[in-house]
């Protein structure tokens, strides 16, 4: 395992001493520690305190919604799951590593001098980039014509036997296709978006930082004139357009461990640079408020895993939508609690 | 309990699939790794971007500046991320004339589209660099000057590839290469050798420091920039060392040496005996040598012999070439200088006989002792413990080279414009609107690259080939 991290770690522990700016010289009250969430790179130190603007149903304060979510044990929660047993490989603790170490959320926590709709850009175009990497292994055919993922091995688009994913049609009627099929039309509807220069737009003349300073989380925006990236020419739908993107992505990974972990990617030794780049998907996506948890559920307990490991920090998001209790369980059921 | 808690792994089996899955595999786990190392270097720069602008603003005068500075630094930051993002292609460039040519591909003065600004775009054609090789090469070129940020070096901008080729998007250097500029005056003066000779050290030590040792230090890879300051270009055949120097000896031998049959007809080592009356015969040289650099051979003249021999070899083969560049200056052709590139080799390799100064050229002591000093055994060489010995050479007493860079050059391009070619040798390149098209057609492609996902495979050392520099001109 490379710790790839640790030099940039070091490094912004090591300046952050520093007189850093308490206040944002752009955007004073920007910082709502969403998006923002660790006020630049150096400070961990945000709170969670604006949970409530997102998560309605819940209770304001986190500590109580922490309560309300780790009341069931471990053992309970996973049983809610309805998953299959004995459990699959992914979920054994000694299968959910990662090829880096370190604080992941050094990637996706949005930068002071990084505009909220350019970063919300640049993050789409990456992890697309990155799932497809994936992708193109289950994918592509042999010279025999066969693919690995391919209808008999998938005729449905699906996560587990809880999670099945339909298409709509030009009709708007949800038809069910084989997976290799969905993830084909939705690698073209994908890049037909960022293709889409009035969507994702590339020029570099039109970028502007006049923004409002409040502009940072989609959900304050709601019912205002105002959306991420209004001002440097991102269309009004963006950020929904951005949520669907990351959504369909999601079902991809979702279909990937679900279906293939084993076949092919433990096999070909690619599962901890599955574990890494879904990881770095899950901490992004939900930083950004482009995944909320119920479109998370057919790979919750990976994320409970993960929060309960170490892979998510604590002030992160996707923590927070984690069930330690649950995490902690699969830590404990491979002995390594 | 009697069912296990978790599904058992069973003994990994790649071999179960087939040979694309194979291939995508080390694909998919090169491309994974670079993500992480990109991202975080990309993650750290824009870190230090931002500290530097704060620790800017520490000095009271810049406060009524501060939101203007940091609006600038959010648009940079901006454009930087839409840079990334663009989908770089040909397309995206209107040529304008083809400056240069030379190793698998050729380089073009472009007009980028978008913004009206003027590039090189070098391109090179990937089935005629189907060996390993070569595509070594290519990667190699890429690696150096993506980590080189340098005054030295000429700056890239971008790479991308296609189907059919690769891509380098480099600043245009407007004042043409060394090569030419030894055609035009057949000889420099010693004070202008002094010049060039200065710059070249500090271009070749600061590539040192960089961890990269060049191994094709020669005239055509020698560029001017509008100021008539150099900067090293084609960095295909270097070799980096990530900054440890200390095991940075390179055994094996990348370059052929003449074969035995070559040899055989290579008795005659004084075949051609050139002498500064003779000019004629130096520009028929100097047009075989143009010849030359436009081939795939290349031209051995600037080679060190430790890259024959096989012995290893490591930092100071740049300080030969350098020497050999030195010698044409002065004299007017390098020392090794034959018809036929075999015959090089052999001069080369049998320098203690071949390597002399002819009598009727009148240089300072200084001159020659420098060019001995350089064109002599590795173990004795100057420069073998960096640079500053060579500098501290009495061939260089009085020249400053802490501002040299900054000084008046002896030639200095008059342009008339940005794309002002009057430096190159336009009329003697194949003018094609386009880029001429490769020598097989693309069918052969199949397996040929595009960073479109989906799209079919590619050779590995071309993973991750696309690289976007971060630019103050974002600014
Ligand atoms: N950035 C540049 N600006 C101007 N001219 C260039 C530039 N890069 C290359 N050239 C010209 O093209 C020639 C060939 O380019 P080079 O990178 O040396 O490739 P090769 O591998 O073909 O020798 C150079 O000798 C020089 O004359
Ligand atoms: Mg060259
Ligand atoms: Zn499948």
């Amino acid at each position: 395992m490379s710790n790839i991290f640790s030099g940039i770690n070091a490094r912004l522990r090591g300046t952050s001493n520093k007189p850093a700016s308490t206040k944002s010289p752009i955007s004073p009250t920007s910082d709502d520690g969403r998006l923002n969430s660790s006020g630049g790179l150096s400070q961990k130190s945000h709170s969670s305190a604006s949970l409530s603007s997102k998560l309605p149903p819940l209770p304001a304060s986190p500590s109580l919604s922490q309560t309300i979510t780790m009341t069931g044990s471990g053992e309970d929660i996973l049983t809610s799951y309805h998953l299959p047993r004995p459990l699959p490989l992914w979920l054994n603790p000694a299968y959910a590593r990662h090829i880096v170490k370190g604080n992941f959320m050094t990637l996706s926590a949005r930068p002071k001098t990084v505009e909220p709709g350019e970063w919300i850009a640049h993050h789409v175009v990456e992890h697309y980039r990155n799932l497809w990497n994936f992708v193109r292994v289950i994918y592509e055919k042999e010279e025999d014509g066969t693919s690995i993922c391919n209808p008999t091995t998938c005729p449905k688009m699906s996560a587990g036997t809880n999670h099945s994913y339909t298409w709509l049609n030009s009709r708007f009627e949800p038809i069910e296709l084989p997976a290799i099929e969905y993830i084909a039309l939705m690698q073209r509807w994908i890049s037909g978006k960022i293709d889409d220069t009035k969507i994702f737009p590339t020029e570099p003349s039109g970028v502007s930082f006049a923004a409002n300073p409040n502009i940072g989380n989609s959900t304050l925006l709601s019912g205002t004139d105002e959306w991420i990236g209004k001002r440097s020419g991102f269309p009004k739908d963006f950020s929904s357009i951005c949520q669907t993107i990351f959504l369909q992505m999601f079902r991809v990974y979702a279909h990937l461990y679900w279906a293939h972990f084993t076949e092919p990617f433990y096999h070909l030794n690619l599962e901890k640079q599955l574990n890494s780049c879904f990881s770095h998907f899950v901490l992004t996506a939900t930083a950004l408020d482009m995944l909320k948890p119920p479109a998370l559920e057919p790979m919750q307990p990976l994320i409970d895993l993960w929060a309960a490991n170490g892979t998510f920090p604590p002030e992160s998001k996707a923590y927070e939508y984690a069930n330690l209790n649950a995490g902690n369980r699969l830590l404990q059921m491979a002995g390594m609690a | 309990m009697n069912v296990p808690e978790f599904s058992s792994a069973p003994e990994k089996y790649p071999a179960r699939y087939g040979p694309r899955a194979n291939r995508n595999q080390e694909r998919c786990f090169q491309i994974a790794q670079s993500f992480f190392k990109n991202g975080v270097a990309r993650t750290k720069a824009r870190y230090e971007r931002w500290k530097e602008l704060e620790e800017r603003l520490q000095d009271p005068a810049l406060q009524p500046k501060r939101e203007e500075l940091y609006m600038q630094l959010r648009m940079s930051e901006s454009k930087y991320l839409r840079f990334l993002r663009t989908k770089e292609s040909l397309s995206n460039y209107t040529p304008i004339k083809t400056i240069g040519k030379g190793y698998a591909g050729e380089v073009k003065l472009v007009r980028r589209k978008q913004d009206g600004r003027v590039y090189a775009l070098k391109r090179l054609v990937k089935t005629e660099m189907m060996s390993h090789e070569q595509l070594a090469r290519v990667r190699a070129e890429r690696d150096a000057l993506a980590e080189a940020d340098s005054d030295w070096v000429v700056k890239l901008y971008t790479t991308f590839q296609d189907n059919m080729s690769l891509y380098l998007l480099m600043e245009y250097l407007p004042g043409g290469d060394l090569m030419a500029l030894l055609i035009k005056y057949q000889i420099f003066s010693e004070d202008v050798t002094r010049f060039y000779a200065a710059e070249m050290v500090l271009a070749i030590e600061a590539i040192h420091r960089l961890g990269f040792i060049h191994r094709d230090i020669k005239p055509d890879n020698i560029l001017i920039d509008r100021h008539g300051h150099i900067k090293l270009a084609n960095f295909g055949l270097s070799k980096g060392f990530r900054g440890d120097r200390s095991n940075g000896r390179y055994k094996e031998n990348q370059r052929p040496g003449p074969s035995d049959n070559q040899k055989r007809n290579s008795v005659n080592i004084d075949e051609i005996s050139l002498t500064v009356s003779n000019r004629p015969q130096i520009n028929i040289w100097r047009h075989c040598r143009k010849v030359l650099a436009y081939s795939t051979v290349g031209t051995p003249d600037y080679v060190a012999p430790e890259l024959f021999t096989g012995r290893g070899y490591s930092f100071e083969i740049d300080w030969w070439s350098l020497g050999t560049i030195l010698y044409e200056c002065l004299v007017g052709w390098p020392p090794f200088a034959s018809e036929a590139a075999y015959d090089t080799y052999t001069k080369i390799i049998n320098w203690r006989e071949s390597f002399i100064f002819p009598d009727d050229v009148q240089l300072h002591p200084n001159s020659i002792g420098l060019v001995k000093s350089l064109v002599c055994d590795q173990e004795t060489r100057l420069g073998r413990h960096g640079a500053d010995e060579i500098k501290a050479h009495p061939f260089f007493a009085g020249v400053d080279f802490g501002t040299l860079r900054h000084v008046r050059a002896p030639f200095q391009p008059g342009l008339t414009s940005d794309v002002d070619t009057s430096y190159f040798p336009v009329e003697d390149l194949p003018q094609t609107e386009e880029f001429s098209p490769p020598a097989a057609a693309a069918g052969h492609l199949a397996n040929g690259a595009t960073d479109d996902p989906l799209k079919p495979d590619m050779s590995l050392p071309l993973i991750d080939y696309t690289f976007r520099r971060f630019e103050k001109s974002f600014m």
